[in-house]
């Protein structure tokens, strides 16, 4: 399958924001690559600007510092050509709508109604035939977030971005639905950006593990993860595996450890 | 515009439309008696200061005096509903009956228990404010959480504990909600209730001011109640931010319908028992104060003037005419008021600096009891039937702008960030994101101007067009004709109950679709 989407250059970014009477400094000097049809996740302690990075990127938010580039164009370029795919931990689907009809509605906000027939095949690919008529509060937590993944997807889009999608889910179905994603990336081959919390998610699914520092954020650690695909579940068990989540979760601890130094010096 | 300041822009915009309505009051509406100059209502005002500040306060007095036993009754009959669920149906039913009155002409029919006192304007003020209490402190109750609930009864105490230990304390910042709309509402009761004959009073003067076609003292003593209606409204509001900080800002014409038990046998207890407990109310309250029968009319009274008496047939097609021609005025400023309601507020969602000049202008309308204005809009527009649509039309779009503008700023985030994602335009967000936001909120909104706008409606026509329904009523009352002002009463207030049922079905029908888990 050829490699699809666009390469993402990130170089120097800062974001500050104004909040109450001061100023948070949510990003700073922030870097990532990302390969076309890479797979890249975001990591780091709460707080630390990778939602605040990952809007960046999606065009919904402008840095103060920095640029963004996306094989010549800008994230709000990307935005209005309508080639960004996003999904976040709130699936935010529109509960007036049904199954189909939410996966249809980024189609229809592309111009691209008639396109019914790509619906179908996601339904079927995110596992929720016989579904297509529910409405969101008909369906479980891990269901609607499929629906949010599959409306991502529609568009086709040159760039997918994942805010936490399972964040809110039970470890079981969030175990399914990263099988699902992984699957589904291999099949489409799109430029994936995916922000979590959890090391053992982010070493499975991705080709690379960036580790951000606390508030300012940057990366601090690249981890490129080479596990052979398909990755299966026997994974989770292998120690390779484990080495892996072991050295990533050193270097996340080490970077938490670094601002506490870091604070202990401005003061 | 996005830089200047929230009050700037609104004082901006408050001078703006004072300066043009000098000017247009002072160029072509001259000598017209329609528009007064601003500059002469604040002449009037002080030439005649001791005459407006004595009526204004027995009008005030008059209105707390409502608004105290309006609001315990209220509160009191919500407690019973809550802590005795069998008489909560039959308690809501007295409610929205009393909510669903033509005030207008319950006044004489009170005046003859009360006398030509203070005591009809008292009696209508309470009623005023009866039902948005009821549901407001009804809500309260209700809200307190199921797990504190489940501690008290883990200790084997009742529903009496769980009440006043739970229920109560939960219940303050949506019965605060509720004393805040209850405030003007206190105010309208008073004014309604001179209108129809007092001794001293806003309501009286304003009769006496619109027969002597005195413009500038109509004008004062519509700012004036504005001005005291609006107050009432801000400190019971800031009363609750001061109490509850933690609470968010409720608005009680925003709650949604309360959904019917399944089953037939439910249904049907549903519809009978209602109509059961307000017969026995109307024969109750007829027997308690011992009226005449040349003055009481009892239910059966009512269907035999409409139907078997030997007039039975002129009845019918006075009063049935009458109130063709009302429910056609009301339904067209009803239905133009909605519209207008949301086309606002979709038009403040998209260009935010044009809602931040004007909003807070439409939050203080939206505030202030607008038939307390009905002669300010009688003398503007005239005495034909479109005033009764123009004052209809008012009343409903200011409180629907409100709820659902508050309601399309309440769209979540992740649903506005999916749509500019994809770069989706105003009409997209629109379609896809304001417009299904604000529906329960435009819902809820219709439920409750369906009895406003009769009232509002009523009120038009017996102080001034002539037509429909008020008029047929105050010739009634001016010709000591009781039967035909009671049956005018029981058919208004049934067209109006049986219209805030038609609206609260077609709501809760709607919100299973586009807001599941919405209604209450």
């Amino acid at each position: 399958m050829a490699r699809r989407g666009a390469p993402v250059d990130v170089v120097g970014v800062g974001r500050t924001f104004a909040l109450g009477g001061g100023e948070v400094e949510a990003l700073r000097g922030f870097e990532m690559h990302v390969p076309a049809g890479g797979f890249s996740a975001l990591i780091g302690p709460s707080g630390c600007g990778k939602s605040t990075a990952l809007r960046l990127v999606a065009g919904l938010d402008a840095p103060d510092e920095g640029t963004i580039d996306m094989d010549g164009a800008s994230p709000d370029q990307m935005r209005r050509g309508q080639r960004i795919g996003v999904a976040f931990q709130d699936p935010s689907l529109l509960p007036w709508r049904t199954v189909s009809t939410n996966i249809r509605l980024a189609l229809e906000l592309v111009g691209r109604r008639h396109d019914t027939g790509s619906v179908d095949d996601l339904i079927e690919l995110v596992g929720l035939q016989g579904f297509e008529k529910a409405r969101p509060a008909q369906l479980s937590g891990g269901m609607r977030q499929r629906v949010a993944i599959a409306r991502s997807l529609v568009t086709e889009p040159d760039l997918l971005l994942l805010d936490e999608p399972f964040g809110a889910l039970d470890a079981l179905t969030r175990q399914q639905l990263n099988d699902e994603l992984q699957r589904i990336w291999t099949a489409r081959g799109t430029t994936t950006i995916l922000v979590t919390h959890s090391i053992p998610e982010a070493v499975y699914v991705a080709d690379e593990v960036l580790v951000m520092s606390p508030r300012p954020g940057r990366v601090v650690a690249h981890h490129a993860i080479d596990f052979e695909r398909p990755r299966t579940r026997e994974l989770l068990l292998a120690d390779e595996f484990h080495a892996k989540v072991e050295a990533v979760s050193a270097s996340l601890h080490r970077s938490e450890g670094q601002v506490v130094q870091l604070e202990a010096d401005d003061s | 515009m996005d830089r200047v300041p929230p009050r700037v822009l609104s004082a901006a915009v408050g001078i703006a439309v004072l300066a043009l309505w000098e000017l247009l009051a002072r160029t072509v509406y001259a000598g017209s008696y329609r528009l007064s100059p601003p500059t002469l209502v604040v002449v009037d005002f002080f030439e005649y200061r001791d005459l407006y500040l004595r009526n204004l306060w027995h009008s005030t007095k008059t209105a707390a005096w409502g608004f105290l036993w309006g609001n315990l009754a209220a509160i009191a009959l919500a407690g019973v509903a809550s802590i005795l669920p069998v008489l909560r149906r039959s308690i809501g039913a007295i409610a929205l009956t009393v909510f669903c009155l033509p005030f207008i002409a319950v006044a004489p029919i009170l005046r003859l228990i009360t006398g030509p006192g203070n005591g009809t304007p008292i009696t209508l003020s309470a009623l005023a404010v009866f039902f948005t209490t009821y549901v407001a402190a009804l809500l309260g109750f209700d809200t307190a959480p199921g797990s504190a609930l489940d501690v008290v009864r883990s200790f084997g105490r009742g529903r009496l504990a769980a009440f006043r230990r739970v229920r109560l304390r939960a219940s303050v910042p949506a019965m605060i909600a509720g004393l805040q709309i209850a405030a003007p509402a206190a105010f309208l009761g008073a004014v309604v209730g001179e209108f129809t004959g007092a001794r001293s009073g806003l309501g009286i003067l304003t009769v006496r001011a619109l027969g002597a076609l005195h413009t500038e003292r109509i004008w004062v003593i519509a700012l004036l109640s504005t001005i005291v209606a609006t107050g009432g409204y801000m400190v019971i509001g800031a009363l609750g931010r001061w109490l509850c900080p933690w609470a968010p800002a409720l608005d009680v014409g925003a709650v949604p319908a309360a959904r019917q038990e399944p089953g037939l046998l439910n249904r049907m207890a549903a519809l009978l028992a209602p109509i059961i407990v307000v017969f026995v109310f109307w024969y109750a309250f007829l027997w308690v104060f011992q009226i005449k029968p040349f003055f009481a009319k009892t239910p059966f009274d009512v269907w035999a003037e409409l139907f078997t008496n030997a007039d039975a047939a002129e009845t019918r097609s006075s009063v049935f005419g009458a109130l063709g021609t009302t429910l056609w005025t009301t339904s067209l400023g009803y239905v133009a008021g909605l519209i207008g309601a949301v086309v606002t507020a979709v038009v403040f969602v998209l260009i935010p600096w044009l809602e931040r000049a004007l909003m807070p202008i439409a939050v203080a309308l939206r505030s202030i009891p607008i038939i307390v204005t009905t002669p300010v809009i009688i003398l503007f527009v005239g005495r034909g039937l479109l005033t009764t649509t123009a004052i209809v039309a008012v009343m409903s779009f200011f409180p629907t702008l409100v709820n659902c503008y508050a309601a399309m700023n309440r769209t979540p985030v992740g649903i506005l960030d999916v749509l500019k994602s994809y770069d989706a335009g105003s009409a997209a967000h629109v379609r896809n994101a304001y417009l299904p936001t604000a529906v329960p909120a435009l819902l809820a909104s219709a439920r409750i101007a369906v009895p406003t706008s009769l009232l509002g409606a009523t009120v038009a026509e017996w102080l001034a067009t002539g037509d429909g329904i008020g008029a047929v009523m105050v010739i009634a009352f001016t010709r000591n004709d009781y039967n035909v002002l009671w049956v005018s009463v029981a058919v208004l207030t049934l067209v109006a109950v049986i219209g805030y049922w038609l609206v609260a079905a077609f709501e809760l029908r709607t919100l299973e679709r586009v807001a599941p888990g919405a209604s209450r």
